[in-house]
């Protein structure tokens, strides 16, 4: 296996630039998410890895191979598409064993390779049948299994479980994280769905309209995003955005709201940030982060708009001034449209962003705001 | 206004049998979802309750009134469709006034301003009156077609999958809308979704489907919490319910059920007794439901572990973790707190009530209680 490596890569067709300087270094082994929604230019970077699409400029690499102009079928990336094709008239087996029989490898050592691919997909019952015979998700797996037969330097996969039924996707997500950790083997995976990414990938690249925004561990996507566009893209419900005013003075900064008014620590990264006394500025919370029912001196005024249970948790939906805003509350907590309740937000889990939606300071965990109710 | 009856419904097309005697009442201006798989009689039944198809079997009624005779057009319903139906070129405001205009006696300019203006707001398209419907996102043309129906005042207000086309953040957004203009309009509602969330979340009941059956039809709390088959119990939550085989077993007058698999300890089910030992399970063939996040994770020597399982894989979600457990070669999942990670390879003990625990006859596939 290898490791995957773009520079630069910028990709235009006509007057649309696809990708724009894209630049990412996935790791031999890695489980390399790119996540972005439709159109982003997830596919494009996948063609160009695999040599479909040539770079306008910048460089592919494998390991430290420069492969921006070599012949695809000369790079050994095995791709797997949204939409399967596999060949009808051919058994699973025939399915399985094609690249194989393409590359002309030993019958004796196909027989032993199929197989073991079959069981590892469990699909080693159906090696006889038609496709046209399999359930949509055994069809899956044999399309999976048809890419991970070969040895290839890394996989590609596009979507590959965005076309199963809700179940099935849950069933083949964690097969797949699974597989790819048992196996060790580079995959770069493109999704637009959040989930599949957070809970599969070792890392995350966010796409957005052909630039990277961020490329980090799940854990910091999510909690020390850049801006406003990937707090939203990951989280569900997604993180809520608070607009308030800047209030600086003596290089103190507090972030002021009708009900509150929160205090921000003199971090260098608020020193080094262009907020401004009365610039407008957007507090994030995320959904898990805002307390429902809360008691202590902290805890602020806000009514139900709409509650939302989802059985193992209940979004509740409150009118916070004049904002509704989104609490994550375990099921426990039973409160119906237009209740007055009182709730508090984890400041250690805060954001602060410019108006324009670039991140300045995210708590992360530290203690670096502090919230006070403002007196009516 | 109004109240849906359906009465032993059926339709067939052909020797397919789309949906069977279906038996179901939508009270006055309550919010119900029919909730499925795609190819479980959902849309048929609504397109019956429309009057786009006919019924082959049963009746239809509205406030007490058979309907099945009459012609889309006379049954006062409004209609959202997942792809939303909007006249692209012209503006927002002449597309929410499209069905007032038409009227024969038509409202006068100041009424349909007025009303526009209300339904525009309602939608959050206030800003956007003036502009061509067809430049609009994905996201307001939907909303364009939701307003158009809600200006009409139909008796009933029928939704086919509106949002599937729109973005996740936006869905969860129109969600927590809609259940909130449903409420402050109090029309009746039927939304079909194959989308368990959306059901559970904005629904005062949800009818479960399959195969043209009703498996069953409660409050979001009951198909969740006390789930009638196996089906629904693995249908609804976002986290797949665990299902673990399970035997069945007296012991001191007390009735245990006892997962199958090393060293797991009994749970009491007493108060289930009659219904278990009346089913057919009761000699081998029962299998325990049990929703990932009432699994408590304890110390593997705690006396409280039900059973002992390994980890064998965490999925990060964000909010929280899902963790799986290898138990006698079965995959168990719970659910986290998100930074409380167990490392792959520990040992650990699962608790949960018995309470917490469905017990499912595998022929019959029904709950027993």
């Amino acid at each position: 296996m290898a490791g995957v490596r773009l520079e630069g890569v910028t990709k235009r067709f006509g007057s649309v630039t696809a990708l724009d300087e894209v630049s990412f270094q996935v790791e031999d082994g890695e489980f390399f998410a790119i996540l972005g929604p439709p159109g982003a230019g997830k596919t494009t970077t996948l063609r160009t890895i695999v040599g479909l699409e040539t770079p306008d400029e910048g460089d592919v690499y494998l390991d430290d191979e420069r492969v921006t102009d070599m012949w695809p079928g000369d790079r050994d990336i095995s791709i797997v598409f949204q939409n399967l094709a596999l060949y009808p008239d051919k058994s699973v087996y025939g399915n399985l064993a094609f690249p194989l029989v393409q590359q002309k490898v030993a019958k004796s050592e196909i027989k032993r390779r199929v197989q073991a691919t079959a069981e590892m997909l469990h699909i080693d019952h159906l090696l006889e049948r038609k496709p046209g015979k399999l359930s949509g998700g055994e069809r899956q797996r044999v399309a999976l299994g048809r890419a991970m037969v070969r040895e290839p330097r890394a996989y590609l996969f596009d979507e590959p479980i965005s076309a199963l039924d809700a179940l099935l996707r849950l069933e083949m997500r964690t097969e797949l994280k699974r597989l790819q950790r048992d196996l060790g083997r580079t995959l770069v995976y493109v999704t637009h769905d959040q989930v599949e990414a957070m809970s599969m990938a070792d890392r995350i690249a966010i796409l957005r309209e052909g630039v990277i925004q961020q490329i980090d561990l799940p854990e910091g996507i999510y909690h020390q995003p850049v801006n406003r566009f990937v707090a939203t893209v990951v989280g569900s419900p997604p993180m809520n955005f608070i607009p308030c005013t800047v209030a600086a003075s003596d290089g103190a900064l507090r972030v002021q709201h009708p009900l509150f008014d929160v205090a921000v620590s003199a971090h260098d990264a608020v020193l080094r940030s262009p907020l401004s006394d009365g610039m407008p500025c957007l507090l994030g919370i995320r959904p898990e982060d805002v307390r429902v029912g809360a008691a202590g001196s902290d805890a602020l005024p806000a009514t139900v708009y709409v509650s939302e249970p989802l059985g193992g948790e209940t979004v509740v939906d409150l009118q916070l001034g004049n904002r509704i805003v989104k609490a994550l509350a375990p099921p426990t907590v039973k409160v119906a449209q237009d209740d007055e309740v009182r709730v508090s937000l984890d400041l250690s889990r805060l954001h602060l962003f410019t108006d324009a939606g670039d991140a300045v300071l995210s708590a992360a965990g530290a203690d670096v705001f502090a919230l006070r109710p403002t007196a009516r | 206004m109004a109240q849906i009856v359906l009465e032993d419904l059926s339709k067939r097309f052909g020797d397919l049998l789309a949906v069977g005697d279906l038996a179901l009442e939508i009270p006055h201006g309550s919010f119900v979802a029919l909730l499925g798989p795609s190819g479980c009689g959902k849309t048929t039944t609504m397109n019956m309750i429309s009057g786009l198809e006919q019924p082959t079997g049963g009746e239809i009624y509205f406030d007490g009134q058979p309907v099945s005779h009459l012609e889309p057009g006379q049954r006062n319903v409004g209609f959202v469709f997942q792809n939303y139906a909007i006249f692209a070129h012209m503006t927002v405001y002449d597309n929410l006034a499209f069905g007032l205009r038409v009227r024969k006696k038509g409202p006068t300019k100041e009424q349909l301003d007025e009303q526009v203006k209300k339904v525009a707001d309602t939608v959050r398209l206030g800003a956007a009156l003036e502009r061509k419907a067809g430049r609009l996102s994905v996201n307001d043309m939907q909303k364009v077609a939701l307003g158009r129906s809600m200006i009409v005042e139909p008796a009933i207000f029928l939704l086919d999958e509106p949002f599937s086309n729109l973005d996740a953040a936006f869905r969860a957004y129109m969600r927590a809308e809609l259940k909130r203009i449903q409420h402050d309009v109090g029309q009746t509602m039927v939304y079909v979704t194959h989308d368990q969330v959306e059901a559970m979340s904005m629904a005062d009941k949800i009818a479960v489907m399959n195969l043209g059956r009703l498996q069953q039809y409660g409050t979001p709390d009951e198909i969740y919490n006390r789930p009638a088959n196996r089906f629904v119990a693995n249908f609804v939550g976002s986290v797949l319910i665990n299902l673990l085989p399970g035997r069945y077993e007296t012991r001191e007058g007390r009735s245990q059920v006892v997962p199958v698999g090393a060293d797991a300890r009994a749970i009491d089910v007493s108060d289930r007794r009659a219904a278990i030992e009346a089913s057919p399970g009761r000699d081998g063939g029962l299998t325990l439901g049990i929703r990932p996040e009432r699994i408590r994770l304890v110390a593997p020597d705690s006396s409280d572990a039900t059973i002992r399982a390994k980890v064998s894989l965490v999925e990060p979600l964000g909010a929280k973790d899902i963790i799986h457990l290898s138990f006698d070669g079965q995959d168990v999942r719970a659910v986290g707190a998100p930074g409380s990670r167990p490392r792959i390879g520990d040992d650990v003990g699962l608790d949960f009530d018995a309470e917490a625990v469905h017990v499912i006859d595998d022929e019959t596939g029904l709950v027993l209680r």
